[in-house]
């Protein structure tokens, strides 16, 4: 990431530097306005789903619920951290229902744990999952769609999900033959910031 | 469509009614869950912040464009119309950038054509790697963040590629 991070940065601010220097500051705070909002907007989310995960929770529902994911999870991440595969099992099925942020929330827990362990295959899993769109109805497109004048909104409904079915199954898949066969001692595979 | 606007509504209920009969203190419960959104956001508002200001400076400062105009030839030998590659070049960096991308395709060539169609599947079947990795990683760093973000990617390239060309048949 940081690699990725001074490339693009240096390249774009040469970029401006020859075209109009004016913009580089306004971009950038463009940005920052950005982070701000979507901080604000995405606390506004968390506090409604992590009061709903937490009567979950506390319900003993999620519990239920997990007992019957648990062996498909626990094969899924080769791990048998049962809380983290809890809230791994939770962001899978909010993505897969198309939860708006709901996952994110639950796939951050998830994450921390299994990292913690250093189970980094899981994590890495459990990310891929995510960065390749695990929704079942495109409801975003479909809108943006209806609102364009579309006579068939739905249309795309099938060649979506066929094209993020297989790229979930590809990342999925190159996930786990990239995987490294032997174990790592756990605090070496990752180090918390200070 | 209209049942998808009951699944959040129904879920609620669901959950709390049953949380109510196992005699859950439904207030102080949801408080307690809430209480953790603050810290959640600081942990990730650092990381959200930098990942915001390079794709703001990516995309304005005319680098977006300039490797869209590189690589579209690369992506019509795949399938993928030019018309659409800013799309698929911004998706990973940018959710808004994306959604006013799709918007300004819709609206140019129409939601029925095959562009506009092309451009709804890419769009859908794709995710915002380098915010979710910023999200999802953030402030744990470890070793191999390269290698999970560079295989989302591929994954979700090739079913941008998959996608258009299901839009020919379908």
């Amino acid at each position: 990431m940081n690699g990725i991070f001074a490339v693009i940065f240096i390249l774009s601010c040469a970029l401006f530097l020859f075209s109009y220097p004016d913009g580089f500051l306004s971009a950038m705070l463009s940005g920052g306005q950005k982070a701000a909002t979507l901080s604000l907007s995405l606390l506004a989310v968390y506090c409604v789903w992590l009061g709903f995960f937490k009567v979950l929770e506390r319900s003993g529902l999620s519990e239920k619920i997990t007992r019957h994911t648990m062996s498909a999870t626990r094969r899924l991440f080769r791990s048998d951290d049962r809380e983290a595969l809890t809230f791994a099992g939770g962001n899978l099925s909010a993505n897969l229902l198309g939860l708006p942020g709901a996952p994110t929330p639950l796939g951050i827990k998830a994450t921390k744990r299994f990292l913690e362990s250093g189970n980094t295959y899981a994590a890495d899993m459990l990310f891929v999952l995510n960065a390749t769109s695990l929704q079942l109805l495109p409801t975003t497109v479909i809108a943006l769609r209806l609102a364009a004048g579309s006579a068939f909104p739905a249309d795309i409904f099938l060649p979506t999900l066929l094209a993020t079915l297989f790229s979930s199954l590809l990342g999925g898949m190159l996930v786990f033959l990239t995987r490294r066969r032997k174990k790592q001692p756990a605090p070496l595979a990752v180090r918390r910031a200070a | 469509m209209k049942w998808v606007a009951l699944i959040v509504p129904v879920l609620f209920l669901a959950v709390f009614i049953f949380a109510l009969v196992r005699r859950v203190k439904l207030y102080d419960c949801f408080t307690d869950g809430v209480k953790e959104a603050l810290p959640l956001i600081l942990s990730v508002f650092p990381y959200l912040a930098a990942m915001l200001i390079l794709s703001a400076l990516f995309e304005e400062s005319g680098l977006a464009k300039i490797i869209t105009d590189f690589l579209s030839p690369a992506f019509r030998a795949l399938g993928i119309p030019p018309e659409i590659s800013p799309l698929v070049l911004i998706k990973p960096f940018s959710g808004s950038g994306s959604t006013a991308i799709l918007s300004e395709l819709l609206a140019a060539y129409g939601p029925d054509s095959y562009i506009g169609r092309c451009a709804c599947v890419a769009y859908g079947s794709s995710e915002t790697v380098f915010y979710i990795s910023a999200v999802y990683f953030a402030g744990l760093k470890t070793k191999n963040l390269f290698k999970p973000t560079a295989i989302a990617l591929a994954a979700n390239f090739l079913g941008v590629v998959v996608g258009c060309l299901l839009c020919r048949v379908m």
